[in-house]
């Protein structure tokens, strides 16, 4: 029986059903919790640890996905393309936007991570946390954090961002397309922006340059971390 | 790599389409080309910084300097774009690796997680918000001092 799990077809085919399960939830019943990508890591982690299904067999197919994030990332240019001129209008906000953010996002991390007392290691783990996958395994091996616990926590947030971002525009009462998008991106990266695309373009296309931006200005401050 | 295969079905029909919107295949060769370019200078650069934020670079110089038009892989990156959530799954499934060692912090790192996010999220937009409505208010000025000079 196992080795119809390492098949790379049972990782695509799980994560497929999954999200298909996730999305028709979705329609049902509207609500932030059931984004169907909350729906579907769910699912797929509880049919891996029912059925005591290895990680390693689901990554099997699972990598075969996760190779496509590239991909996906290349092409926010294609969006950025289209929102050039607003983007060269207000470059200037965009930029102060993703500085102050990710050094809120560090700084904040940093001071929750001393008030619950976590121990060094752990706290440098979770500095990278806004920062997309690339960056923050770079980062956190560099620091002295745990490779594996930033990308937990990268990815915690990147979910966390597709889950919450409508909610957190209501709550800031933000009504600027970029304002919007430079937020999203800037405090859950990838998995934001796949929240953001569906907001709308411009929302979509600021997102995408803020995980670049919050990126490079969080490998400029890992320097004093 | 999975749904692109009705489309191509569909495209090839559609042969009304123009000779500007380029096979599906090589649609996603050009893509991964691009993609391969940048992961190979990610590896050389000095500091850590992703392929794929180097690919849309890339991307964005090619389509710039129009070395290449959207219409070019319109199709590959609206199905990229569209499906960005689903290829986030594996990655949100992988958390199951580590989640033994972090069983004792598992809820402050939970509380870390989604406080930060609020803040990180709050202060940007709210940033951005601040900095264009300066940067409106002074260009408005300055158009005002222009009006008046002349």
């Amino acid at each position: 029986m196992s080795e119809v799990f390492a098949s790379p077809f049972f990782g695509i085919f799980l994560s497929i059903f999954a999200y298909e399960i996730g999305i028709l939830i979705n329609q049902k019943v509207k609500s932030a919790f059931t984004s169907p990508l909350l729906i579907s890591v769910v699912l797929c982690m509880a049919v891996v640890s029912i059925c005591k299904i290895p990680l390693a067999s689901y990554n099997v197919g699972g990598n075969l996905i996760s190779i496509f994030l590239g991909p996906a990332t290349a092409v926010l240019a294609l969006s950025v393309y289209s929102q050039l001129s607003l983007l060269k209008k207000y470059l200037l906000p965009v930029l102060i936007g993703t500085i102050v953010g990710s050094c809120v996002s560090v700084g904040s991390a940093y001071l929750l991570c001393k008030a619950f007392h976590l121990d060094y290691t752990l706290t440098q783990s979770m500095l990278t946390k806004s920062v997309t996958t690339p960056f923050a395994l770079a980062i956190s091996a560099n620091i002295g954090g745990i490779p594996s616990i930033a990308v937990a926590a990268v990815v915690m947030t990147g979910i966390l961002g597709a889950v919450f971002a409508p909610l957190l525009i209501r709550l800031f009462r933000v009504k600027n397309s970029i304002a919007i998008g430079v937020a999203i991106g800037t405090c859950s990266h990838a998995g934001g922006t796949s929240k953001a695309i569906e907001i709308g373009e411009t929302e979509g296309a600021m997102s995408g340059i803020a995980i670049g931006l919050a990126g490079l200005v969080t490998v400029i401050l890992s320097v004093f971390m | 790599m999975f749904a692109f295969l009705p489309y191509h079905r569909v495209r090839t029909i559609n042969v009304t389409q123009g000779a500007t919107n380029m096979k599906i295949m090589l649609q996603i060769g050009l893509l991964f080309g691009i993609c391969l370019v940048g992961e190979s200078i990610s590896v050389f650069l000095p500091i850590p910084f992703p392929g794929a934020v180097i690919s849309m670079i890339i991307l964005f110089l090619l389509l710039f300097f129009r070395v290449i038009q959207v219409d070019h892989i319109r199709q590959k990156a609206d199905f990229l774009l569209k499906n960005m959530a689903f290829f986030l799954i594996p990655a949100g499934v992988g958390i199951l690796s580590v989640i033994d060692t972090l069983r004792n912090n598992i809820l402050p790192l939970i509380c870390i997680v989604i406080l930060t996010t609020i803040l990180t999220f709050g202060a940007t937009a709210w940033t951005v918000q601040l900095v264009i409505a300066l940067q409106d208010k002074i260009s408005l000025a300055g158009r005002k001092k222009g009006e008046k000079n002349e």
